[in-house]
């Protein structure tokens, strides 16, 4: 009877936070807003590919060498020659200016060089504000560059030009075959559209969570609710269950948007997706929860939730791999329900690995979860402090 | 505004909330030095009126004028003229009370010269001195409302407007409140007063009844008593209350009987010739009958008298 | 105006603020954080991936090949397989991201044939991992490829030297190449973009939940009034943020700084107007908390995270993208950030971004100013 009567006030606190929530038109934006345009937004801005590296050229040569070289440039997509330059302070007011990001100074005796079986270099400034576009594009240079005096040392017109004899189809040569797995087009869309999922409903679930309890706490509802039989456990569930269903509504939205307009493959198991996603949802729960015992007012929950969510994405491993973090934040980032949440996701997208691989993950988020909620029920006082 | 101008002059005007009407071609007029009370059940329209005149709501049509300014037009210049109390408690529950006063004081441009003076004056009004850092939020309600009415007299508004200044204040401190807004009106400020408390309503120097919308009666307390009421009075006591309250209402002669504390009140036509015919319908049914006999009428006899009939008996 | 209201305003402001020591704290301490753990967490500039070799040839030939992976800190061998399957296993539970296969008779092939090859499989989930280590296990093997024919060369009596082009960089700005000078500068702007809308995103709303604001606005304090009063305190926070963010960037992280400290800070006051006036904005429209803090997060945590050139160049955006990124103050900010701090560069090189931020912040005020009535319904 008791029970009953639990299950009854649960279920009135239920239909409150639905029709609170359904009704404010704020809050049902927030269940399409967020999510989609961070879909869109990661699916179209976010990349760290390196294409189109902006290139100025200043040829002092002008010999059908120097030519060639240039036409691999401006053929190739990974450039895009803005600007033939005549003098030399054009390339570096240019770089200041950040027309370009690099640029070529091809000098005259180029050919020469070449001719003469010699190495022939070319001077390159590089605007290197951008580490990680220069350090790419740098790449590319030399893989042009290799590309160039391959072909030219094999090219069977050579007309008497070249001080050395052909040797080419003699040179031993070691090739590298690459074989990406899982994701065969290298595709950025595949890579943050999953971790997306994951960056959405910890945002969403445990920033709603927060603030709704203390929400009610700072308007002066809490009050009256305490007055009534309700117990803390049922009083919590009514809290969180809504976010929960509405983190499963936003989970499922998204992933269609994923495999349906940016066609990242769902290769796994959809019931190791769930369990993994409500594992996940358990942590965020659990954390807007203990957030929620420790602020009195709703801008404190904020700027909690904002306090943890920001590391907790930034250093899953969402944008950048773990590896290369320094050792003492990847130790930090086993205890991060979004690390996980990240494994999970990738794993099932665009792996397609099972249960017998992921459980870790699992467990772990799980672990996290309920240590969280139990804290926080713990904590909870039927009170008004 | 000179001496004789009222302080506040209200044109048949009209509030529309979407296609609900909250006040319905209203027309009056406030004196200088007056308290004039605005006096009705939840719902009626005081509110809505009360934040027309202080350029918080644009009318939907009508005139409203305030210490000589159109409302309407210019609703910014009249808030230097104007101190306002709202019905929901509104001062800063984080601050401390001086911090409140300053604040207000500031936004009112008190003069430096006379500020300690000021400050003085409303914390010693609001009997909060000694108190002055004690946090808003952890005031007792009366006193949170006389802080309140301190702070919008910092600057010595000649028009106060009060809306629902009392409600959920203890008698003692009700009555306390009272005796300083007839401080203040023996020194010429006009006081705006929205009540539905009807023994506050006798306090005011005028009155308007509202109910839904309009105006239902307006006169001083004595003229609507005299005046407004309908009919006679008579007090009945009998027991058991509810079967007497049936049994009154079917009574020959008897207009319109409630319950009014333990006791009934019958309007009659005439108390005299009605009297007997009460006591008879009510002992025929087995009813014990304690004292029957006339009263004067209160306000709020005036006013469920008022309000019960039928519209076009209105004024 | 009066600067008795506004002050007013402010003091009470200052107030609340000081009351609740809780978010003060964070909000100054949320900045350096952030810059601590982007400076040392967010490394685009990957290395130590983590490599597993299956070598089936097990020749001096594929050990020196091998070698090459083990000596540069682009890789770490992190497993030796025996199997292939053992490879599979490896990549499925994430243990490493490349594996390098080097086939059973590698060293003679490449003596008889004169060529050979290798493999390497990428755990390609992570794209922009695999497509590095991609790139880092092709310049491997390419000049393990040229180091074979100077020795053949060599062998057989030739000149060492081949014609060949090779390119001689030099680096501006960011000599090091280190992603962090690249980034940092953008937490900064990330920063007080956050903060400075944030913060004052619930200010208005706040009152008007409160039940305070009806009470404020029956006075005669104006529009204007109110928003300078309520932004100037955050005005201040964010400014002293600004200072200790560079500060700590410069100290702690090494990040350099070429340009002047007075640049810095009256382009970051222009930057603050603007944030402050997008808050303002939002918690004028908002009339709740919660909404005005998930619009706050929507505009202006999501576009400068993402759009605003800090992590994720602009120039490699999709064009419509880019386009859009035009509208976002903090795309102008972290130009500029990058330019005083790494290049060092003249005012004038960077007028158009300050044209920009002004424009905005001008149309910002007036929008705020427009919205806000004075007015209860």
């Amino acid at each position: 009877m008791g029970f009953l009567q639990s299950i009854r006030r649960v279920g009135q606190m239920l239909r409150k936070e639905f029709i609170q929530t359904l009704r404010d038109p704020h809050t049902r934006f927030l269940l399409f807003g967020p999510p989609i345009v961070q879909m869109f937004v990661f699916g179209y801005a976010a990349t760290l590919e390196v294409k189109h590296v902006g290139l100025a050229v200043l040829d002092l040569d002008n010999t059908q060498e120097s030519r060639e070289l240039l036409s691999r440039f401006s053929a190739s997509r990974y450039f895009d020659i803005k600007k033939y330059v005549a003098r030399r302070d054009a390339l570096r007011e240019g770089i200041d200016r950040g027309d370009f990001l690099m640029a070529l100074e091809i000098d005259s005796g180029f050919a020469q060089r070449l001719r003469n079986g010699q190495g022939a270099s070319v001077q390159v400034l590089v605007d290197a504000s951008n580490s990680n576009t220069a350090l790419v594009g740098l790449g590319y240079l030399s893989q042009v560059g290799a590309q160039f005096a391959g072909d030219y040392e094999a090219d069977p017109s050579g007309d008497g030009r070249r001080a050395a004899p052909q040797l080419a189809p003699f040179l031993p040569r070691v090739e590298l075959e690459t074989r990406p797995w899982f994701n065969e087009g290298l595709n950025s869309q595949w890579f943050f559209v999953p971790g997306v999922i994951g960056n959405v409903l910890m945002i969403m679930v445990m920033m709603l969570t927060a603030f709704a309890v203390v929400r009610e706490r700072e308007i002066g509802t809490l009050e009256q609710i305490m007055v009534t039989p309700i117990r803390r456990w049922e009083f919590i569930l009514g809290k969180t269950v809504p976010f929960f269903l509405i983190g499963c509504f936003d989970a499922t939205m998204i992933s269609l948007i994923g495999t349906l307009w940016f066609g990242v493959p769902l290769r796994g198991k959809v019931a190791v997706l769930a369990l993994g996603l409500m594992t996940y949802m358990l942590a965020a729960l659990g954390f807007g929860l203990l957030l929620s015992t420790l602020s009195a007012t709703q801008q404190q929950a904020m700027i909690a939730s904002f306090f943890f969510i920001m590391p907790m994405i930034t250093l899953s491993g969402f944008g950048n791999p773990i590896s290369s973090m320094p050792l003492f934040l990847q130790k930090l980032s086993y205890v991060n329900p979004v690390t996980y949440a990240m494994v999970v996701l990738r794993g099932v997208f665009l792996k397609g690995v099972g249960f017998e691989v992921l459980w870790p993950s699992i467990a772990a988020m799980t672990a996290i979860g309920v240590l969280l909620l139990g804290f926080s029920v713990l904590r909870f006082h039927k009170s008004l402090e | 505004m000179t001496e004789s101008e009222p302080s506040v002059v209200v044109d048949n005007l009209t509030k529309r909330f979407g296609s609900f009407v909250a006040v319905d071609r209203i027309s009056f007029q406030a004196h200088r030095g007056e308290i004039f009370g605005f006096l009705g059940p939840n719902g009626a329209g005081k509110s809505t009126t009360i934040r027309v005149l202080c350029g918080l709501l644009r009318p939907t049509s009508g005139r409203a004028q305030v210490a000589g300014i159109n409302v309407v037009r210019e609703p910014e210049a009249v808030r230097q003229q104007i101190g306002y109390m709202s019905q929901k408690f509104s001062l800063y529950n984080d601050l401390k009370v001086i911090e409140n006063l300053r604040f207000f004081a500031g936004l009112y441009s008190v003069p430096g010269k006379v500020l300690p003076e000021r400050l003085a004056w409303a914390l010693h009004m609001a009997g909060l001195e000694g108190r002055e850092q004690a946090p808003t939020g952890a005031l007792p309600v009366g006193w949170k409302q006389r802080l309140a009415l301190g702070c919008a007299v910092l600057h010595r508004p000649p028009i106060l407007f009060l809306d629902e200044p009392t409600s959920g204040v203890d008698p003692v401190s009700r009555r306390h409140f009272w005796e300083l807004i007839h401080q203040m009106v023996a020194e010429g400020i006009t006081v705006f007063v929205t009540t539905h408390y009807m023994d506050e309503a006798e306090y005011c120097n005028r009155l308007v009844l509202i109910d839904r919308g309009r105006i239902v009666a307006m006169g001083t307390p004595t003229e609507l008593k005299s005046q407004h009421m309908k009919g006679q009075l008579l007090l009945v006591e009998c027991e058991p209350l509810g079967p007497g309250l049936e049994a009154l209402r079917e009574a020959p002669g008897v207009l319109d009987a409630a319950v009014f504390g333990s006791s009934l009140h019958a309007v009659v036509a005439d108390a005299q010739t009605a009297m007997p015919g009460v006591r008879e319908a009510l002992e025929s049914r087995g009813l014990k009958v304690g004292r029957l006999e006339q009263i004067q009428p209160s306000l709020e006899d005036v006013f469920v008298s008022l309000t019960r009939w039928q519209p076009e008996e209105r004024v | 105006m009066s600067l008795r209201r506004i002050l007013a305003v402010t003091r009470k402001e200052v107030i609340q603020i000081w009351r609740d020591p809780l978010s003060l704290m964070i909000i100054l301490l949320l900045p350096l954080i952030q810059l601590l753990i982007f400076g040392y967490g967010v490394n685009v500039d990957v290395k130590h991936i983590p490599l597993c070799v299956y070598d089936r040839d097990d020749s001096q030939t594929s050990q020196d090949l091998l070698k090459r992976f083990q000596n540069t800190e682009y890789f770490n061998i992190v497993h030796l397989s025996d199997s292939y399957r053992d490879v599979v296993r490896q990549i499925d539970y994430g243990a490493c991201t490349v594996a390098v296969v080097v086939p059973p008779q590698f060293a003679e092939k490449l003596h008889s044939q004169g060529q050979a090859s290798v493999q390497a499989l990428l755990d390609a989930s992570d794209a922009n991992t695999a497509s590095i280590g991609m790139s880092y296990a092709l310049s491997i093997v390419q000049s393990y490829s040229s180091q074979t024919q100077i020795d053949w060369r060599e062998r057989h009596g030739l000149a060492a030297a081949a014609p060949n082009v090779t390119f001689q960089p030099r680096t501006w700005f960011n000599e090091d190449l280190e992603s962090r000078a690249t980034i940092v500068p953008g937490v900064v702007a990330m920063v007080m973009a956050v903060v400075g809308a944030f913060l004052t995103s619930l200010t208005i709303a706040r009152e008007w939940e409160r039940g305070t604001m009806e009470q404020l606005i029956s006075t005669p304090v104006g529009k204007l009034e109110i928003q300078i009063g309520k932004l100037a305190p955050y005005f201040v926070i964010g400014m002293a943020d600004t200072a200790g963010c560079s500060a700590v960037a410069v100290r702690w992280l090494d990040i350099p700084f070429r340009g002047s400290w007075t640049v810095l800070f009256a382009c970051s006051a222009l930057f603050l107007v603007v944030v402050l006036s997008v808050g303002y904005l939002i918690s004028v429209i908002a009339k709740s908390q919660l909404g005005a803090c998930q619009m706050a997060m929507l505009a202006t945590f999501l576009p400068t995270f993402l759009l605003s050139g800090f992590l994720f160049p602009i120039d490699q955006m999709p064009v419509v993208v880019q386009w859009i990124t035009l509208l976002l103050p903090p795309r102008y900010y972290v130009f500029i950030l990058r330019n005083i701090f790494l290049k060092g560069t003249a005012v004038r090189l960077m007028a158009g971004q300050l044209t920009a931020l002004a424009i905005i912040a001008v149309v910002l005020i007036t929008l705020a100013t427009r919205a806000f009535h004075k007015r209860l319904e």
